[in-house]
């Protein structure tokens, strides 16, 4: 099967329904990724260093292990073999395929890739990042349901210009997140088995293309009743934009690329960057939104 | 500053309302050795074991989409990662039993531990102090501390801060981090810590190679006094103040269960927990509360 997302034409031997079918115009070319399954060891130390207590690394080589699920190995920015452990399912494979694999793969290709979501607001992006928790993905469906549309879930990669490439065509919610968008979860899909998470499928974002990126809101949360953006200026973008790059520990085994620095000079320089902190009690939604869509007209 | 303490992960293990946050500012107050208190909503000495953020750090894939069993199986790792890298003494604070279940690895051993301090105290005024905390009565804070499946963080309706932490009973958390095997381990009773807390502190800074001087001990042992805590948080707020509770820090005292309890709760509690009560003094000879 073909797919195509971050402007990637993917052959994979593993059905991916999260992600939309290549259209018929690129179906005929050269596949940019190659995903197959194959037999992988338990641990990776013949792949490399030891980059995490599951990840092991050279510049061009990742392997990991996904979970308890299966193993990956990510190799030269273009393939990705995958091995399903016994008894583990090819939902949830697909997921960690999908989010640290890929990223992992794009990190390899040299594409600038921040960690985070991304939505379509008029003629650009605005992507939000931050720490785990903090109500990325609350926020992002929150955007949603005010008529918005997401371009890319988790793995967030900007094309040569520095616009957001089209990825995957998801949102991941908590049930308790659903419930407060007044979401019915019973027609959605688990993220995997036994996890209240649900995959909230979004329409293709491919032939919008890539998006002039807008704002960088970096989320967080306080013990206040209110919502403050702060603005990020000089040195501090660069820092903020080079703490939210897909998984440090990918990163710490690349070699330093001047075109990055030449993309987050360029990001520093042409986008808004900010912090934006709601309360951590009551997740004060709308006024969020409220805040974040002013602040990126203004 | 130099680097002080061996490195490594130093485990400051507990059951909840036991003293955990006390001993993390007294080291924090022991390493900086200041003229004024560390601030509370500053404690940098290492974090919790359970937080998503340091797990999602090293793991490949964001916790959240891992299961609370699989997490159970790949946290050891992740400590034994974390131990083997520490440049400098790491202070990580723990609530889980040592081991979630049968056939589950335990979560620290020799590969993943410089040491283990525990921190032990009388389940009758955790009891109460837990049912603040929690946020539910007094019979429900004392049928969690005897249930053996109690947890925290058990939703898998949300993302909180921390994964889920199996607890178990009371007893039997006591007595799994007591037992660690193959791990230099230092034992402390919290009702010792509040009778002599120059000399069981002193101890903790020569268990961890900090120094142990006695007027640097007094002054850390000071800027963590309970009021001078309380103060703080009256003040400021504490970022650990979970939102159901009114304060975190609210009595810090030893003995308060005989005005909280009743005695079908103390009688519970001792009938559930009698086997860690008698190993750390909290029932006499006659099974009786001390």
């Amino acid at each position: 099967m073909r797919y195509l997302c971050y402007d990637l034409l993917i052959d994979s031997d593993l059905p991916l329904p999260e992600l939309h079918e290549a259209p018929a115009v690129r179906l005929d070319g050269e596949p940019d990724v190659l995903i197959r399954e194959g037999a992988l060891p338990e641990e990776g130390s013949a792949y490399g260093q030891p980059i995490g207590p599951l990840a092991w690394a050279t510049p061009r080589c990742l392997f990991m292990r996904a979970a308890l699920c299966g193993r990956f190995l990510i190799e030269d920015g273009r393939r990705i073999t995958w091995a399903l452990a016994p008894g583990q399912d090819l939902a949830s494979l697909r997921l960690f395929l999908l989010g640290s694999a890929l990223g992992a793969l794009l990190t390899q290709r040299g594409v600038f890739v921040l960690h985070g979501n991304a939505i379509r607001v008029g003629d650009g992006a605005l992507v939000c990042v931050g720490p785990s928790g903090a109500g990325k993905s609350t926020l992002a469906a929150g955007l949603l349901g005010r008529g918005l549309r997401a371009l890319a879930d988790d793995v967030v990669a900007l094309d040569a210009r520095g616009r957001v490439l089209p990825g995957l065509p998801r949102i991941k919610l908590w049930q308790d997140a659903a419930e407060k968008l007044a979401l019915d979860t019973q027609g959605l899909n688990r993220l995997r088995p036994g996890i209240e998470k649900f995959s909230v499928p979004m329409e293709d974002g491919a032939e919008w293309g890539a998006q002039p990126l807008r704002g960088v809101y970096e989320l967080h949360v306080h013990r206040k009743d209110s919502v403050e953006i702060e603005p990020v200026r000089g040195i501090e973008r660069v820092k903020l934009l080079q703490l939210n790059l897909y998984r440090q520990n990918f990163q710490a085994v690349q070699p330093t690329r001047p075109e990055h620095l030449m993309m987050l000079a360029r990001l520093s320089g042409a986008t808004r960057v900010a912090r934006v902190r709601r309360p951590e009690f009551g997740f004060a939604l709308d006024a969020l939104m409220d805040a974040l869509l002013a602040d990126l007209e203004a | 500053m130099a680097a002080l303490g061996k490195p490594g992960i130093w485990w400051l293990a507990s059951y909840p309302k036991s003293g955990n946050t006390w001993m993390r500012t007294f080291i924090a107050n022991l390493l900086a050795d200041g003229a004024a208190p560390v601030d509370i909503n500053a404690l940098d000495t290492g974090g919790i074991a359970s937080a998503r953020a340091l797990l999602d750090e090293w793991l490949m894939h964001p916790s959240a989409e891992m299961s609370a069993d699989e997490l159970d199986h790949l946290r050891p790792r992740v400590n034994e990662w974390i131990h083997a890298r520490a440049t400098e003494a790491r202070f990580l604070k723990i609530h889980d039993a040592l081991r979630a279940g049968p056939g589950v690895p335990p979560l620290v051993g020799p590969a993943s531990a410089a040491g283990v301090i525990c921190i032990v105290r009388n389940p009758l005024d955790v009891a109460h102090s837990a049912a603040n905390h929690w946020g539910c009565s007094m019979d429900e804070s004392v049928e969690r501390l005897c249930n053996p499946a109690h947890g925290l963080s058990l939703t898998i309706r949300h993302q909180g801060r921390q994964v889920r932490q199996h607890l178990g009973r009371w007893t039997d958390h006591v007595m799994g981090w007591a037992g660690i095997a193959a791990v230099p381990r230092l034992l402390l009773r919290y009702e010792d810590l509040l009778e002599d807390p120059h000399r069981h502190f002193a101890e903790v800074a020569r268990f961890v190679g900090l120094p142990d001087d006695a007027g640097r001990v007094a002054r850390a042992v000071a800027h963590s006094r309970f009021d001078v805590l309380a103060a703080q948080e009256a003040q400021r707020g504490f970022g650990e103040r979970p939102e159901k509770s009114q304060k975190f820090f609210r009595s810090g005292q030893a003995g308060a269960w005989r005005e909280r309890l009743q005695p079908g709760q103390v009688a519970r509690i001792i009938d559930a927990q009698a086997p860690g009560m008698r190993r750390f003094g909290y029932l006499d000879a006659l099974g009786q509360p001390v």
